[in-house]
């Protein structure tokens, strides 16, 4: 479980906030539940480690200790559960903040850094030159002011996972699934054998954003589901109806218990074999070697396949994580220097051999060495030339999360409402405070 | 008293002495401070802010928005409904089925039926769990892969869809409610029971009266002031429900509620000042029981 929630604490983090209309003032509540309490004046550098239970400790230690090693600066970690944080983010940042946490690249970025939450990185990422590919760089960079605040480490692609073995058994070649023709045959087989045939689980609102994506760019390109999701693009126009005419094709062939299961629910359906597809993100993989070697061997991971020939399979959702420096840090150059070390090779090399198995971005990242569902991880991203970073990152806060999240839910349980569903979505766009 | 006893004959209350004074304005004067400081001032900076459009980060941003925040929610929101519906659906169902068989049991138990004791405490177990609690339990019972669904012989893949199907969960959800609010009421009215002089029921059985007679006439007029406390927190109770649904679902989505608005719109990523408006109009939903329920304290203090 890479993002295992913690339901106590996190409700007794939200519980100031969470009654009626003191919730404002009592934003200093909300992050007192999660900022560290010792503060070390000086010359130490604070990092916040954005989840992942022991494996994120050893990391980030690893790494952390290599740059002190280094540098002889001292760094204090201390790691936060990844939905407290996310959601206390902007409270956080106006306290007290650890100098460099792992972010998220995208809207969540781009927004904080307008509202003046997050250190310019600019400089940092020249400093890495050559080892950032373009497009990273691209990726993290603001489109309003043209400079970067957060600097690229990571990303995973999301993509359509089965196991090999299940579909050889219905007479495929698992290696092949690249129509949405192939796509509806393998589902449809799938299902004749008793078995789900498109695992969904949209209890919270979010995961079927994935699904929604990949079918609005593979129907109608890139820039459309960019311009789409920033009002742009209508959610009445033809072109957005066509998108959720593919995604009715979907419904039957889910678990008609979508509405109960979250994210891990699929992944358990995938592990049991109980389903043939599942749309995610590859970062649960690492759960498949921890039942088996024979299960990880067995899972598999295709781009979603072609539905416009047009746009053929040129866009991923390859959601990019980093390193970000809070402006309101004590020490924020000593953040800088944590930030741009997390990016470098000898940073890499350290979470590596922490235990990070992760996808880097950066050309000194060494890939030899990986499997061959690894290696099939990086083709799929490679099989992409834009890389969408998930609605709820491509989209704004106000947006994504209380208004497609429900729209996206209603949909799937009426998918005959549609049109309702898309006009209702856009009177909310319109009605949104312009940024 | 000490007053009447030192000044017998000054019928004046306000000749208490300097330390009296100095006491009674502390005493007084803190709380109220305190209360208007992190009550009343956040409060009105709340409907102030639900006229605005702000995103919650620098001061500076604030626009003034007039009515849209309201307008918006009101016209285009069908999840307001949907939330007003739900907990409309919850206190009707308190306030008709749990409420009254938190009475009726406290009724019986006080009437010392047999294996009294055994009930009380069964009834009462789940008051101790807080709702955030309760709702932990609940959803390892109900969940794909749960304790019910085990039992029911159901995979993951074939559970019955329990807190996703909209014909059911809401029952389900209220039960599960109300499996605390029955004993909390219970606890509370038998408190009040216990006060009532055992004499007036002896004396309307002599004159052969019947039990729903006796509970009809007797009991329930005497224990007016505990009836109006029970009315007053079944509609709070139902009105800010928030943590049983918010530990179940994590999002307010599926099984909207007015609070789980407030919170998806004021905190967290997607803050804007339309959560402002949702808290207004549930401040106004609830104020009236609020209302209702310190009046009565208050007329009671008179007495």
């Amino acid at each position: 479980m890479s993002e295992e929630k913690n339901v106590v604490s996190r409700r007794t983090v939200l519980k100031g906030a969470a009654i009626g209309g003191a919730g404002l003032a009592a934003g200093g509540v909300l992050s007192a539940g999660t900022a560290s309490s010792a503060r070390a004046a000086g010359a130490d550098i604070h990092w916040t480690t954005r989840g992942g239970g022991a494996s994120g400790d050893a990391i980030a230690k690893s790494v952390n200790d290599a740059f002190t090693a280094k540098t002889g600066t001292k760094v204090i970690a201390q790691q936060v559960n990844s939905d407290d944080f996310q959601n206390n983010f902007v409270q956080i940042m106006q306290g007290s903040p650890d100098d460099a946490f792992g972010w998220m690249a995208g809207w969540r970025t781009n927004a904080r850094a307008d509202a003046g939450l997050l250190a310019d990185v600019s400089a940092q990422i020249k400093a890495l030159g050559s080892s950032l590919p373009a497009s990273a760089v691209q990726a993290a960079t603001n489109p309003k002011d043209k400079k970067q605040y957060i600097i690229p480490t990571t990303y995973y692609p999301w993509g359509l996972h089965y196991r090999k073995s299940m579909v050889k058994k219905i007479g495929m070649n698992p290696e092949k699934i690249q129509h949405w023709d192939d796509l509806i045959k393998m589902m449809t087989l799938t299902k004749k054998n008793g078995l789900v045939a498109y695992a969904m689980g949209d209890k919270q609102g979010w995961e079927a954003m994935g699904t929604f994506d990949i079918l609005n760019a593979r129907v109608n390109g890139y820039q459309y589901h960019i311009d789409l999701l920033n009002g742009r693009a209508k959610w009445t126009d033809a072109k957005t109806k066509e998108t959720f005419k593919y995604f009715a094709q979907l419904i039957p062939f889910m678990n008609p218990n979508f509405m109960d299961i979250d994210w891990d629910g699929c992944r358990d359906l995938l592990l049991q074999k109980m389903c043939g597809a599942m749309m995610m993100g590859s970062w649960f993989a690492n759960d498949f070697k921890a039942k088996s070697q024979a299960d990880y061997n067995d899972l598999w991971v295709v781009p979603f396949p072609e539905i416009n020939k047009k746009f053929g399979i040129d866009t991923i959702d390859a959601p990019l994580d980093g390193v970000s420096v809070a402006k309101n840090g004590k020490n924020v150059e000593g953040g800088k220097a944590l930030a741009q070390f997390w990016g470098s090779k000898e940073g890499i090399n350290a979470a590596i051999a922490g235990g990070d198995t992760s996808i880097y971005v950066s050309k000194d990242f060494d890939t030899s060495g990986y499997d061959a569902f690894g290696k099939q991880k990086l083709a799929v991203l490679g099989s992409a030339k834009n890389i969408m970073f998930f609605a709820d990152r491509d989209s704004r806060g106000d947006f994504a999360g209380p208004i497609l999240g429900p729209a996206l839910q209603n949909f799937m349980k009426n998918p005959k409402n549609v049109n309702k569903i898309l006009e209702n979505t856009q009177a909310q766009w319109d009605a949104l405070p312009k940024q | 008293m000490k007053t009447a006893v030192t000044v017998p004959k000054n019928r004046n209350r306000r000749s208490l002495s300097k330390t009296d004074r100095f006491t009674l304005s502390a005493f007084v004067g803190i709380p109220s401070l305190l209360q208007i400081i992190l009550l009343w001032v956040p409060a009105v900076v709340t409907v102030i802010l639900s006229f605005t459009y702000w995103n919650g980060i620098n001061i500076k941003d604030i626009h003034w928005a007039g009515i849209q925040n309201y307008k918006n929610i009101f016209f285009n929101n069908p999840i307001f409904y949907q939330a007003l519906k739900n907990n409309g659906i919850w206190l009707a169902f308190f306030l008709f089925i749990a409420t009254p068989l938190g009475v009726l049991l406290a009724y019986q138990i006080d009437r010392g039926i047999k294996g009294h004791a055994f009930y009380e405490s069964i009834y009462y177990l789940p008051v101790v769990l807080s709702l955030a609690v309760i709702g932990i339990i609940w959803n390892f019972m109900f969940q794909p892969g749960g304790f019910v669904q085990g039992i029911m012989g159901r995979d993951l893949a074939h559970a019955l869809s329990i807190w996703g199907n909209p014909s059911i969960n809401t029952w389900v959800i209220l039960g599960v409610a109300s499996w605390r609010h029955i004993g909390y009421i219970m606890l509370l009215y038998l408190s009040g029971l216990k006060s009532v002089d055992p004499a007036l029921k002896e004396a309307a059985a002599i004159d052969g009266a019947t039990e729903w007679q006796i509970f009809r006439k007797i009991i329930l007029p005497t224990m007016q002031p505990v009836n109006i406390i029970i009315l007053v927190i079944t509609l709070i109770e139902s009105l800010r429900a928030f943590d049983l649904v918010y530990i179940i679902y994590g999002s307010p989505t599926v099984f909207p509620l007015l609070n789980l608005l407030v919170f998806q719109n004021f905190a967290g990523q997607g803050i804007s000042m339309k959560g402002a408006a949702y808290a207004v109009i549930l401040l106004l939903l609830c104020i009236i029981p609020i209302i209702t329920y310190l009046r009565v304290v208050f007329k009671e203090d008179l007495k």
